[in-house]
């Protein structure tokens, strides 16, 4: 008896020594700023003494209210769902079908096109970033291959109308075909299209054809700006897009992985009863990885409500904020111009609640559809 | 045996005795690392931890935006470098080195010996947010440039605008040859509301209207600073501003217009370094024989509905200041003075002003090798009768950071001037509030 006291003691002990160490690490790391992050959510602190502030006190939920009332609060928000739901519907789907492809030697090269679509993930999203910057931008890649391809459109239609008036005879009816086929959005510079057109054509001779059609282009034909990128929810798109891109390959990778430890056995037993690939990735695979899946998901809940550096070095959250992530929005009430930390930390908590939320419907989820492993 | 440990303890100590006299000094220093002059800048550095061995400079160089972000993380993690680049009022970072008298002041720091070197208007300690000397204005900044490629435009015919009519009428004779009129890069939200809307509100306001909305007797929702904003929206609707400038990275700007692809660039005076030889390089953006015939410096044309004709919006410079948390009398701060003399001093300011950086305030400052860029300006500045507030230097940042994500939605169409007068108004009360 005495012997097994000691003996519980010991295993107490020993117990304690391994655990505390971590624990007070964990306790000081992550506890203690959490609990600090909630006392400063329901407070009035905003740098104390350095800063001359007044004596803080509690305030309660003074801080949520200003949140919920904020239609930038919102704004941001809904950015974040954006990104949540394109990371859980399009990078793990994604990620689950190459993996099997590849799992399943249906494609070639499988090593190849692992290691292609895992690039991204172990590139600098700062570089990441900013390169797919460049490429949206409105003097970037896209804009100027769509603006060539514009610009050929265009020139067609002029070519046609000059054959028609069998070459540059500005007459009236002449410029009301070349103010047909321009681009409305480009004449708005006029206040009367046609007239102040017409004065610009007149100036050309019969010798500046060419100069004439490469002029016309320049004012006339549409322009593949993004201008479309830059209103709210639109302006999501590439941000989505590249998410979507540059996390994908991690995901294929946690399954690919995953899909080797299933027994062979089984799917060759399957495809001998005459099952097809879709039915043995349906009802072997698929079930055999939920428990996967499922952590996939809340990794990719987790990371969603966080990404920052990616939407930073892409738009800074712009233009007019209309990219602000809850991330970000939390970074500018913090730090920009007129800093306001227990508003910050409000955001900061609201991004935690919702996390837990998001979790909880997938764990609920995962109850309800989820196979066995 | 012993006379080597000997020598080896000797070559050991004086080394990490020297390492222990020195007196390390954290500086947050701001300076475009793309742009010509940096390798000047650099070596001038060098120059001065070479003279000074008994300090350990320990440089951080950032530019623009990340400049801010930074100094605000430092600040708010209560880690101030000991000297560092400021603003004379509350742009950004600055606001709270003001407020919170986070930085000394430079006045019995610098001496009066010192301080004599440099024009009046310099030491004006009214035109900072402390209304102490917390840095030392290296220059006085016109924000308003219009950068104006004359050769272009006398190409195609056109003659340089006096008004804004003008400035419009050109828009269809420039787009032919797929030129834009204005440039205004405005990726980083600041351009738009430093550098053209409060030249647009000097003129159709004036700094009174500006002083009184600061104290609640005016508000942005009147008529007339609705009408200020409308004028920018009607620039974009115009054309003659692309709204693909708000998407535009600020740092995009001096290589655009170089490359002929606007006819007008409106920047800030510190702008025309960009646009220097490179000693390094050896090349310019735009070369010294072009500068001078090609181009010129513009004033903005006159404004439909403006009572303040050709004012021009203009501040007292930026300047390093030296952190408060620093003890009265230590080594560090006499390293921190050192660092500042050196700075403002002779041999360094021609540097700045032989690479256009800027126009010092310190007196007598000259040189023979000045680009045409550089000597084009302070006859710029002699044409200006008279300047005007700079919005950012006058307003809370929380008021003007909604003005300037506001002038981003004008120029996308996102929101209405009302709507945007609107905003500010309300960030203003709320300002007007805590203050009370």
């Amino acid at each position: 008896m005495a012997r097994t006291a000691v003996y519980r003691r010991d295993e107490k002990r020993a117990y304690w020594a391994m655990v505390l160490p971590a624990f007070i690490l964990y306790l000081f790391v992550m506890a203690f700023p959490i609990v600090i992050s909630i006392i400063l959510s329901l407070s009035n602190f905003n740098g104390g003494k350095m800063f001359g502030g007044e004596h803080w006190r509690i305030t309660g939920f003074q801080q949520y209210g200003k949140l919920v009332a904020d239609p930038q609060f919102w704004l941001a928000l809904k950015n974040n769902i954006y990104i949540v739901l394109i990371s859980v519907f399009g990078q793990l789907p994604l990620g689950f079908v190459f993996a099997y492809l590849i799992y399943r030697r249906i494609v070639k090269f499988g090593d190849f096109w692992q290691g292609v679509l895992y690039m991204p993930a172990i590139i600098s999203v700062i570089v990441l970033g900013i390169m797919w910057n460049m490429i949206f931008a409105p003097s970037g890649l896209i804009a100027d291959v769509m603006n060539k391809w514009y610009a050929n459109a265009f020139s067609h239609k002029l070519d046609e109308i000059l054959r028609a008036a069998g070459g540059l005879n500005v007459t009236d009816a002449f410029v009301h075909r070349v103010v047909d086929v321009s681009d409305p959005v480009a004449l708005k510079i006029f206040h009367d299209p046609f007239m102040e057109l017409k004065d610009i054509i007149v100036a050309y001779t019969p010798g500046q054809l060419e100069v004439f059609r490469s002029d016309m282009v320049n004012l006339l034909s549409h322009k593949w700006s993004p201008e479309f990128l830059s209103k709210a929810d639109v302006a999501m798109i590439p941000i989505m897009f590249v998410t979507l891109w540059c996390w994908t390959g991690l995901y294929l990778i946690l399954f690919l992985a995953n899909m080797q430890k299933i027994d062979a056995a089984i799917i060759e037993a399957a495809r001998i009863d005459g099952a097809g690939e879709g039915q043995v990735m349906a009802h072997i695979v698929l079930p055999g990885l939920s428990g996967v899946i499922v952590n996939a998901a809340i990794l990719c809940i987790s990371g969603s409500l966080n990404s920052f550096a990616l939407i930073w070095a892409m738009t800074g959250g712009g233009p007019a904020r209309v990219t602000e992530v809850l991330s970000i929005y939390m970074y500018t009430n913090a730090f920009h111009g007129a800093p306001h930390y227990p508003l910050a930390n409000a955001i900061a908590l609201s991004i935690v609640v919702f996390s837990f939320i998001l979790i909880g419907v997938t764990k609920l989820v995962e109850k309800r559809y989820g196979g066995r492993e | 045996m012993k006379k080597f440990l000997f020598f080896a303890l000797v070559l050991l100590i004086v080394p990490m005795s020297l390492i222990a006299q020195q007196t390390t000094l954290n500086f947050l220093y701001y300076i475009d690392a793309t742009q010509a002059g940096y390798d000047e800048d650099q070596a001038y550095w060098q120059k001065f931890k070479d003279a000074n061995p008994d300090i350990d400079l320990q440089m951080e160089i950032l530019f623009s935006q990340a400049y801010h972000q930074k100094l605000s993380a430092y600040i708010a993690a209560g880690q101030l470098p000991d000297v560092m680049y400021m603003w004379p009022t509350t742009r950004d970072s600055s606001a709270l080195l003001h407020s919170q008298k986070l930085v000394k002041d430079l006045a019995p720091l610098l001496g009066k010996d010192f301080l004599s070197n440099f024009v009046a208007p310099a030491l004006n300690v009214n035109a900072q947010s402390s209304k102490m000397l917390a840095e030392l204005p290296q220059s006085f900044t016109y924000t308003t440039v219009m950068y104006s490629n004359k050769k272009l435009l006398s190409d195609l015919g056109i003659p340089l605008p006096k008004t804004y009519a003008a400035l419009k009428a050109m828009v269809p004779k420039l787009r032919v040859k797929n030129v834009q009129t204005i440039l205004l890069p405005d990726g980083d939200q600041w351009p738009a509301q430093s550098c053209l809307f409060s030249t647009v509100v000097g003129r159709m306001l004036g700094d009174a209207w500006i002083d009184k909305v600061n104290t609640g007797k005016v508000k942005f929702t009147d008529p007339a600073f609705v009408a200020a904003l409308k004028f920018v929206q009607t620039m974009f609707n115009d054309g003659v501003i692309n709204w693909s400038n708000i998407q535009q990275p600020y740092g995009d700007g001096p290589g655009l217009f170089a490359a002929g692809k606007a006819a007008f660039i409106i920047d800030g005076d510190w702008r025309q370094g960009a646009y220097l030889t490179d000693k390094a390089s050896g090349k310019a953006l735009i070369e010294p024989a072009a500068q001078a015939t090609d181009f010129a410096f513009l004033n903005f044309p006159a404004i439909p509905g403006q009572i303040n004709p050709g004012v021009v919006s203009a501040i007292a410079g930026v300047g390093l200041g030296i952190s408060s948390a620093i003890p009265a009398g230590s080594d560090k701060e006499k390293a921190a003075v050192r660092l500042l003399k050196w700075y403002y001093g002779p041999e360094f300011s021609q540097m700045k002003l032989e690479t256009g950086a800027f126009i010092p305030t310190r007196k007598g400052v000259t040189s023979e090798k000045l680009e045409p860029f550089t000597t084009m300006m302070p006859q710029y500045y002699s044409s200006i009768a008279k300047t005007c507030y700079v919005l950012d230097g006058v307003l809370d940042p929380s008021v003007f950071n909604v003005l300037n994500a506001g002038l981003q939605s004008i120029g996308l169409g996102a929101k209405t001037p009302a709507q945007v007068a609107a905003e500010m108004q309300k960030a203003m009360d709320a300002w007007l509030k805590s203050k009370m």
